[in-house]
């Protein structure tokens, strides 16, 4: 009980910091061309990394759960690595790998990467795909593969199995997945920071924002981004929760419990 | 009499667990029972009738065809599990008219369909609940609603009776009675429950230990043999019974 007490007074008294530090400075830097300007980049890239998590994280998902196939257990290693790698290592691996002639190939067709948006929506992607595999993952390893089952033997094809019953079954841990990246992906800092560096007005998020203007001495502009970050933060988290105490999948589940 | 289910030396290892050389006949019509302890293999006998599982040694075949060789959806297997598996994100009426609609039977045809299903069934009331707001003997009958609209060949069933009442159980198996008469399906159902066996089987399996060591008429369940095992698990649970049939 003490240890949970001072683990709930710590981390409020990091979250009032920002607070009462970024909170005087917020009205005048909300409106900044700057702020604006990094709160609209942060809001694109993280809810287009978001989607594209979610179109190659589901189907993944989806084959690890519910397919087999040979060297899966390894597959499913080599995805779940980048969990485990500090996200700097991962920016500075896709530089290497955009600044190579692929790269630079791709910027003559003019996809640019390496100091470009579309470098902040790959950074938010790779540290995010592998989190959204691993909760979809678990979404779907939840609902009863009996109940497919018995969707199959009611004449149900596999994908007709999937949408009617495997999807509804994981509907709201998929949608906590999606608000949870997409608040992953607007603190994305690390590899962002690698592939994209921090230029203002260009490669500017609002974690850029708090760097760049805690390096050059403006505080109170650095806490009011960060105040920022923490009102989108404590809103999608609100969210997520408020979905699942809406409908609780154990409550819907437990007359289904099969063995 | 045609065979409606025909396996043959069938043996599947699941874990520690094992089924081993099964050898079952079952014909066209029948109401066929397995009766076993609990952790005797029923259950997994039943599923490996379905299909369930894709890999055993043996066969397992369905009017004259691989169960694995058909794909599930076209095995025209109705499953009754004993928690009776309901779609908990479906209303009754849903949950009835999933394989319908799966089959694209437009609305009205479905609806009517449902509907005369949920009379036979007595369960008329409750087609706009949840499963989750249904008393036990409702869900059962929602899944055997579930399951027969689709006229299936055969009707598979684990411990159907198992979560209910007595006074529900009896009716039920009236109303499994009606429903094989009616619908004229193979039915093949596991149990622990001897009178229930008897009450329902043409013919009964015994399973001790993962293996099918007797197949008896209903009426000659209690006959003594050579398997001491058998007759343990017989007479040493059932005297009661037995005097009573």
């Amino acid at each position: 009980m003490i240890t949970a007490v001072f683990v709930v007074g710590f981390t409020a008294v990091l979250i009032l910091t920002i607070i009462v530090k970024g909170f005087p400075y917020l009205g005048e830097t909300f409106f900044s061309e700057e702020v604006q300007f990094s709160i609209r980049m942060s809001l694109y890239t993280a809810s287009i990394s978001t989607c594209i998590c979610l179109f190659l994280g589901v189907p993944t998902a989806y084959a690890l759960t519910k397919t087999s196939f040979p060297f899966k257990k390894i597959c499913q290693i080599i995805i779940e690595l980048p969990l485990s790698m500090p996200y700097l290592v991962l920016g500075l691996s896709l530089l290497l790998i955009f600044s190579s002639d692929f790269g630079k190939a791709l910027k003559e067709m003019g996809i640019r990467v390496v100091f470009d948006k579309n470098g902040i929506i790959l950074a938010q992607t790779v540290v995010n795909l592998p989190y959204v595999v691993r909760f979809v993952r678990n979404a779907f390893e939840e609902v009863d593969e009996r109940l497919e089952f018995i969707s199959g033997s009611l004449g149900a094809s596999k994908w007709e199995r999937f949408i009617t019953i495997t999807l509804p079954l994981s509907k709201n841990a998929i949608i906590s997945t999606i608000i949870l990246t997409w608040s992953r992906g607007l603190g994305e800092f690390g590899a962002t920071l690698m592939l994209v560096g921090a230029t203002r007005m260009k490669t500017e998020t609002l974690t850029t924002s708090v760097y760049l203007n805690l390096a050059t001495g403006d505080t109170g502009a650095a806490m009011a981004s960060a105040t920022i970050i923490l009102i989108i933060s404590f809103t999608s988290l609100f969210i997520t929760n408020w979905l699942g105490r809406k409908n609780d999948p154990k409550s819907r589940m437990k007359d289904v419990t099969l063995r | 009499m045609n065979k409606m289910v025909e396996i043959k030396d069938f043996s599947i290892r699941l874990g520690n667990f094992e089924l081993k050389n099964i050898n079952l006949d079952i014909f066209d019509n029948e109401i066929f029972a397995v009766l076993g302890k609990t952790g005797s293999g029923k259950t997994v006998l039943l599923e490996s009738v379905a299909g369930f599982y894709r890999r055993f040694s043996g066969n397992v075949n369905i009017q004259g065809k691989s169960v694995v060789d058909v794909p599930l959806e076209k095995r025209k297997i109705g499953f009754v599990y004993q928690d009776f598996g309901l779609f908990p994100h479906m209303t009754v009426s849903d949950n009835i008219g999933y394989g319908l609609k799966i089959q694209k039977l437009d609305k009205q045809k479905r609806e009517k369909k449902v509907a005369e299903m949920a009379e036979i069934l007595s369960i008329g009331h409750v087609l706009n609940q949840y499963p989750g707001t249904l008393s036990g003997g409702e869900r059962q009958r929602t899944a055997l609603a579930r399951a027969l609209v689709l006229d299936p060949k055969m009707l598979l069933m684990d411990e159907p009776f198992s979560a209910l009442d007595p006074a529900t159980k009896q009716s039920m198996y009236k109303q499994i009675e009606t429903i094989h008469q009616i619908f004229g399906c193979t039915i093949l159902f596991v149990t622990h429950d001897f009178n229930e066996a008897q009450i329902m089987a043409d013919r009964i399996g015994i399973m001790v230990n993962g293996e099918l060591r007797g197949i008896r008429k209903s009426v000659n369940l209690f006959e003594s043999c050579q398997d001491e095992e058998i007759n343990n698990f017989l007479w040493g649970n059932s005297r009661g019974v037995k005097n009573a049939v």
